[in-house]
């Protein structure tokens, strides 16, 4: 039995229709990409000028070893940095240091403690006017290293040194292989994840409360009579889970579209200024079974979320209760989008997999695994089972529910209430 | 009026547009509607008629299968299965609204759709309706920017737009603008005399009276008695006196032979017992010194006959349908 019926339709052509045409729409659906790139641009302004913003920094090296600050030095004036020896200072305290600098021209000691050559415990210690830059600091790790290296070489009787080549090291990307041996970038599927999940989990908090509202209206406005002599009570919430779930996807393809085309933008951008530097992007394929896979299972979640609150809005009759009925949803959802969190770290963590294919977490778990992970083949069909079930089972007592408590007015049903609605329909 | 030509009542010519048998709904502890059987015939004007939280509005859910029966079959043309004929059926419930973000051209098109119309002919329909109540300048206003009596308009379209072969109004005048009432009298009306069968409740018994052919009184959850109007009344005998007086009305109570006395203001309604003969009355009122201008033999009132038989049957009377609501002494 085809469950669309034209009444059906007609219903889920109402919601959508009298929702895209609001302001609102229109304000959320252009306003929040523009306000994402907004911030980006923002952020981007901040730390360009932060960058531009920072000056030279004078430092003066305090070798308390007597054998490696003339190294030091040599090594970051050949990095350019601005230093030299403060000699007078090689023998003196912590605390005279401190006393020191405020009176001197250096905005940064640098001072090395006795035992370094030998590798003693005690740190290198930093002193700055202002706070320290993590450059500064970088730096001096450089250049110590360096020294340091030949300090040692030089006790071993090698003279002459390059110690940057010696020291040259390559960075490090890491890649994850799937079962049939594509590779696939840990840190873009870590970010796509959470984006995925931030994004499924406003719209379930959004919308479910369109929904939890759109119910209400009608009983507010005395509408909902008619419209249960005309279509069975399950029909009139399907179109409106439907409808409303619709003007949510229409939302999500109007900002995936402008993330792409930002995306494209942003890439292509980003490509030219790593190929400029010598560094070639690694080569990124879009994993569309997983894709496709990821996009049933959120169709699956809204569903099994949006007839629960359905079912919640039907057990009151007006606003100011919606909050109240809508928590006990809104935390199953909190707990899968906390644990994303953890999920995009460790995927095959036993936590997880059981997360995966509880019906009401896996919607937004079971998605940054198969992203990060090869998740076993019985452990997909499971949770895709599992979570088609626990929709029809709770369509129907979902649809029991609003069954009777479309018709109820005044007070707000009690649990017990509720139990017996869904009991004897 | 064309009526198909029955014979009788209970004696099934066509297939009755509703039947009920021992049809019960319980709300909890609380007994909404108590055995109810009741058979509406094609074509007919029916009228179920009870005070307010007799079981009216209940059954009509039973009848559209809204809410679903504790126990008894509900027949709609004859079928078991109403969300088959919904199609057929104008339901207008005593609560009655519309969405105020949608405007009037857009409201009636999503009601003919829910009624089984295609888009095109709701909408033919809808502006062919539009012009009928006179609203066809504010068929893209929003149903908010409407008067409450315009979107009573629009509910009454809403209700016929797909002309039904079965009406089933809850309260249709209630509330209503008096203009309004006139309007959807002869909307209703001209559907009923173009066939459609025609039920309504009123906890007015005078409405009832006035337009039905056929009535169902219920008081309780339990139904009184239903019937013909006509053979109901004749039933009852010619035993109510219609009286106009001027002076003191003690005699009433005085005479041995008045069962109850019920004011209608100009007028009062004296219900006799049993064989009593009218004469004695009239003596006694000329005895008193009471001048007489109008005394004369009457069919007793439905609300007359609605409390005699609840009595019987041993149902409250404490809320008795309403009497007329005079708008104006």
């Amino acid at each position: 039995m085809n469950p669309f019926t034209s009444k059906v339709l007609a219903v889920m052509r109402r919601e959508f229709m009298q929702r895209v045409k609001t302001k609102w729409f229109l304000v959320s659906t252009l306003g929040i990409p523009l306000l994402m790139v907004g911030m980006m641009v923002l952020a981007g302004v901040f730390i360009s000028s932060a960058q531009e913003a920072e000056e030279v920094v004078a430092i003066g090296v305090i070798d308390a070893s007597g054998r490696i600050g003339d190294l030091m030095v040599e090594e970051m004036l050949a990095d350019s940095i601005l230093a030299s020896r403060v000699a007078e200072l090689d023998e003196a305290t912590e605390q005279e240091v401190r006393r020191a600098l405020p009176q001197s021209d250096y905005d940064v000691f640098v001072r090395v403690p006795a035992d370094v050559v030998e590798g003693g415990e005690d740190p290198v210690r930093i002193f700055g006017r202002d706070n320290v830059l993590d450059t500064t600091t970088d730096d001096t790790r450089d250049a110590l290293r360096r020294a340091l290296l030949r300090a040692r070489l030089a006790e071993s009787g090698v003279e002459e040194v390059n110690a940057e080549r010696l020291l040259a090291y390559p960075s490090m990307r890491t890649v994850t292989v799937s079962a049939s041996g594509e590779a696939r970038s840990q840190e873009m599927f870590q970010a796509i994840s959470l984006l995925i999940a931030f994004f499924f989990y406003m719209i379930l908090l959004i919308y479910g409360q369109m929904i939890i509202r759109s119910v209400i209206e009608e009983k507010a406005s005395d509408i909902v009579e008619v419209m249960v002599s005309s279509l069975r009570p399950w029909e009139l919430m399907l179109g409106k889970i439907v409808g409303v779930g619709a003007v949510g996807l229409a939302q999500i393809g109007v900002w995936a579209l402008v993330l792409t085309v930002a995306g494209i933008f942003g890439l292509s951008a980003g490509a030219a200024a790593l190929a400029a530097q010598g560094i070639p992007l690694p080569a990124f394929s879009i994993p569309w079974g997983t894709l496709s896979l990821v996009l049933l299972l959120l169709v699956l979640g809204y569903l099994l979320y949006a007839g629960m609150f359905a079912a919640a809005g039907a057990t009151i009759s007006n606003e100011t209760d919606a909050q109240q009925v809508a928590f006990p949803v809104t935390m199953l959802i909190i707990v899968p989008f906390i644990a994303v969190q953890g999920i995009i770290t460790s995927p095959n963590a036993p936590w997880a997999v059981v997360m995966s294919i509880i019906p009401f977490f896996s919607p937004l778990v079971m998605p940054p695994r198969l992203f990060l992970t090869s998740v076993p083949i019985w452990q997909v069909a499971a949770s895709i089972l599992v979570l088609v079930g626990c929709v029809l089972g709770a369509a129907w007592v979902a649809g029991r529910i609003y069954r009777v408590g479309i018709l109820m007015k005044g007070q707000r049903a009690n649990l017990p209430e509720v139990i017996r609605w869904v009991r004897h329909g | 009026m064309a009526y198909p030509p029955y014979s009788g009542y209970h004696r099934r010519v066509t297939t009755p547009a509703i039947r009920l048998e021992g049809v019960r709904k319980q709300f909890g502890k609380k007994v909404a509607v108590r055995n109810l059987d009741l058979e509406v015939p094609q074509g007919a004007i029916y009228g179920l008629i009870g005070p307010n939280g007799a079981g009216k509005t209940t059954s009509i859910r039973m009848m559209l299968d809204i809410i679903g029966p504790d126990g008894g079959t509900v027949e709609i043309f004859g079928s078991r299965d109403i969300v088959s004929q919904r199609h057929r059926i104008g339901y207008l419930p005593e609560e009655r609204g519309l969405y105020a973000k949608m405007t009037v051209l857009e409201h009636l098109i999503f009601f003919g759709e829910l009624r089984g119309m295609k888009r095109r002919d709701a909408k033919d329909e809808a502006v062919r309706g539009l012009v009928e109540v006179g609203l066809e300048e504010n068929r893209d206003d929003k149903v908010e920017a409407l008067s409450k009596g315009m979107a009573q308009k629009i509910q009454f379209l809403a209700t016929i737009l797909h002309k039904p072969d079965l009406l089933v109004l809850d309260e249709p005048f209630s509330g209503l603008d008096p203009l309004n009432v006139d309007l959807f009298k002869g909307m209703v009306l001209e559907r009923q005399r173009e066939g459609a069968t025609l039920l309504f409740s009123t906890h007015l018994i005078e409405d009832a009276e006035r337009l039905c052919e056929y009535v169902c009184m219920i008081a309780g959850a339990t139904k009184v008695l239903d019937g013909r109007i006509a053979e109901v009344k004749a039933a009852a005998g010619l035993n109510s006196i219609a009286m106009a007086f001027e002076g003191d009305g003690r005699f009433l109570q005085a005479s041995p032979n008045v069962e109850r006395v019920a004011d209608h203001g100009r007028y009062v309604e004296v219900r006799l017992r049993d064989r009593a003969d009218p004469q004695d009355l009239l003596e006694r009122a000329v005895r008193d010194g009471v001048r007489i201008s109008r005394f004369e033999l009457v069919e007793p009132s439905l609300r007359e006959i609605f409390i005699e038989k609840a009595t019987e049957a041993g149902v409250s009377t404490e809320d008795a349908p309403d009497t007329e609501e005079v708008v104006a002494a």
